[in-house]
């Protein structure tokens, strides 16, 4: 892939991501649904309880609430051509359920569509033993 | 290490295979079957034969976290320990094996070795001919079944990168055949997997085709 192709690219990624990015410090799921795909899948571990499928995300983001002061830092971008893989390291995390200052390491996998980028999987790492996210 | 000059670079035989790895034959198949164990097949009229390359059954057993003993291996080549201590290395070792079968699903054309990689929730997405391709893991099953035998694919591990529980494996397979994808085709593959209780799964395979 040529430089500014990637480049291009690149931006188109994180303006996707931006939603998610968004939604979180809001705590409105609405505000980055825009962001998945109708057919992505959700994968990670919330305390002992493997959380599966987006609607989890979405019903857990709402009941958060807002997360005012999440500090997203970006730790990779790959692209291959049509599929690409984000990998998203956010501290900071509050909320209703999430507490205070928590960590989350995220890996985003993504497919081009004629409607842009969207997240066809979000992975989470939670670095909270202690607290679940079902709770 | 060091290059070594072997005269025969192939095993021939399922027999030879065993003998090459010390163990019974049946114990090999079953390597093969559920471990990834690098088995190639040659297609002929009545039935396939097998054969396989030192090299890589030597790489397979030194991926392997538990040896099965150092006489699998010849004299001269030292194995790298892959020691309980260093978790990053049996991790990496954890996850090299469940796409090890995948591999050898892919290779023999034959879903029921690739199973076991994959977690039951598992999901596929890429463009096939143009054509977007999301949905269950089936259809990769599928599509591994019809395509039949592809004995020369070749996989590069291009990246793997673990966080805790989670990762993600950029492979990139090339030399790929078969009915469905036809000769010599090259797939690059993202792969987000699990830890679950220990063994890696894979929990999404994202697919681009070249």
């Amino acid at each position: 892939m040529a430089k500014s192709e990637y480049l291009t690219e690149y931006d188109k990624i994180i303006q996707t991501m931006q939603m998610y990015i968004d939604g979180s410090k809001q705590g409105k799921s609405e505000v980055m649904r825009p962001a998945f795909h109708p057919n992505a899948s959700f994968f990670g571990y919330a305390g002992e309880h493997l959380a599966i499928g987006t609607q989890f995300l979405f019903d857990w983001i709402d009941r958060n609430g807002p997360a005012p002061h999440i500090e997203p830092r970006v730790v990779s971008v790959d692209i291959l051509d049509s599929i690409a893989v984000v990998r998203l390291e956010v501290a900071g995390w509050s909320g209703n359920l999430a507490g205070s200052g928590v960590r989350m390491s995220d890996l985003f996998t993504l497919l081009k569509t004629p409607d842009g980028w969207k997240i066809i999987q979000k992975a989470f790492h939670w670095h909270v033993a202690e607290r679940s996210l079902a709770a | 290490m060091p290059e070594r000059n072997t005269p025969q670079k192939t095993l021939e035989s399922w027999k030879q295979i065993a003998a090459y790895l010390d163990r019974s034959e049946r114990t090999v198949r079953r390597w093969e079957a559920n471990e990834g164990l690098p088995v190639h097949r040659r297609e002929h009229e009545k039935q396939d034969t097998v054969f396989a390359y030192r090299h890589e059954i030597e790489a397979w057993s030194r991926s392997r976290t538990k040896c099965p003993g150092p006489s699998i291996i010849d004299e001269g080549a030292s194995l790298p320990a892959a020691k309980a201590a260093n978790a990053y290395l049996v991790e990496h070792d954890a996850i090299t094996r469940t796409m090890h079968c995948y591999v050898a699903g892919a290779r023999a054309g034959d879903s029921d070795l690739m199973r076991p990689a994959f977690h039951p929730s598992a999901t596929i997405s890429g463009y096939c001919q143009g054509v977007e391709y999301t949905g269950s893991v089936e259809h990769v099953f599928q599509w591994i079944d019809e395509n039949g035998p592809a004995p020369n694919i070749t996989p590069r591990f291009a990246r793997i990168e673990i966080i805790e529980t989670i990762a993600v494996v950029h492979l990139e397979v090339e030399h790929w055949s078969g009915k469905l994808a036809g000769a010599n085709a090259r797939a690059s593959d993202v792969f987000a997997l699990l830890n679950c209780d220990g063994e890696w799964k894979i929990t999404h395979k994202l697919f681009h085709w070249h």
